[in-house]
């Protein structure tokens, strides 16, 4: 039974733009990374060291760093060196940047971001 | 001389009709006085009446509050960004230092692309989380305003001043570094408070050197009149002239 209802919830959980539900399961799948993507379309202009960027978000630098790594191999930010220095910056790449704004936009209503937190936290199970 | 207008009423006239070309300059004040609103302005005109594009970078403020801040004066910063006329960067001191050092770098890219001539470092102060020896932070900050220059960058930098009222103590030294120095304090004058804007320094370059009152209103920063029969503005607690007067050939 219980079974049942997840598949009919799962059912109206997936009722999403099928691209930004590809976005949520598989890139921004924890909170910490929406809250990153988040941060960095709104300052989109922002490059700074892990440690900067967890205090800008008000995260745990252990806690970030993983999910900024994540989010490099995602190609949604980029990681460049400057000596023995590590800087994280959104990816200038357009679409990438088109993608992040219509996931921020979608995200202005709240039945899209109660389906997109049911996602997160299904994929976190 | 190349001048590089403000294009704020009355600061051009105070500065010989603009900061020098290539050169950096120091707004110092205390919080709320206008220091950000000034930069901001700097690069919007730069932008909309020189057809100069402009790099704002932020070492503490998050670039969504410049935009709501500019917004508020009727300066559209996100269309501005969307046109490559302009970048609000955030950054830290640490980073923009090895960037400018470096070959290729973010700003350095930013100069390329856009084609930038101003530039806005919001603040200078935070480079003293950098080091705690004086001599090693004039050499950073010497550094830095020199690769920025070196991008042919028209410089202004703000910098905090800890003192709401009256004379700072500044035990720093950027402003033996820096081609100019603009002081920005609060006055207190018949119980309400008012803003002063002194012009200290100029290198290679006359300009007024009395005290102006300004006021930060809808349209953003203006320079008023100086201030009329007062003295010991910079005390932040200045006294009519007549008193001081009696106070001192009178009272003797």
């Amino acid at each position: 039974m219980a079974s049942n209802e997840d598949d009919f919830t799962a059912r109206l959980m997936d009722d999403m733009d099928p691209v930004l539900l590809d976005f949520v399961k598989t890139k921004v799948n924890s909170f910490i990374k929406w809250d990153l993507v988040r941060f960095f379309h709104e300052n989109p202009n922002t490059a700074d060291t892990v440690e900067n960027i967890a205090k800008y978000a008000g995260r745990n630098v252990t806690a970030v760093e993983p999910e900024l790594e994540e989010l490099v191999k995602d190609e949604i930010m980029r990681k460049s060196q400057l000596g023995d220095t590590f800087i994280y910056s959104l990816v200038t790449d357009e679409s990438m940047r088109q993608l992040v704004d219509r996931f921020i936009l979608a995200c202005e209503d709240r039945h899209f971001r109660v389906k997109a937190v049911y996602h997160i936290i299904r994929g976190m199970r | 001389m190349d001048r590089v207008k403000t294009g704020i009423t009355g600061l051009d006239e105070m500065l010989g009709g603009g900061f020098l070309r290539e050169t950096a300059n120091l707004i110092e004040g205390a919080p709320g006085t206008g220091k950000t609103t000034l930069g901001m302005q700097f690069i919007y005109n730069g932008i909309i009446q020189e057809n100069e594009p402009g790099l704002i970078i932020t070492f503490e403020e998050f670039p969504k509050q410049y935009y709501h801040d500019a917004a508020a004066f009727g300066w559209n910063f996100q269309e501005l960004e969307k046109k490559g006329l302009l970048k609000v960067v955030m950054t830290s001191p640490e980073v923009s230092r090895l960037d400018v050092e470096s070959v290729g770098g973010m700003i350095e890219g930013y100069v390329d692309q856009m084609g930038a001539r101003r530039v806005v470092i919001d603040s200078m102060s935070h480079f003293s989380r950098l080091t705690q020896d004086p001599v090693e932070l004039r050499s950073l900050e010497f550094n830095f305003i020199n690769a920025l220059k070196r991008e042919r960058l028209t410089c202004l930098l703000t910098r905090e001043s800890p003192v709401l009222l009256g004379e700072a103590y500044d035990d720093s030294s950027i402003g033996f570094v820096v081609d100019s120095y603009l002081i920005l304090r609060y006055v207190e004058i018949e119980s309400a408070i008012r803003k002063a804007l002194l012009v200290l320094k100029m290198r290679g370059s006359d300009h007024a050197k009395d005290i102006r009152q300004y006021d930060i209103t809808a349209q953003g920063f203006e320079v008023q009149s100086k201030f009329e029969g007062q003295e010991g503005i910079l005390s932040g607690n200045p006294r009519r002239m007549a008193a001081s007067f009696v106070e001192a050939f009178v009272k003797r």
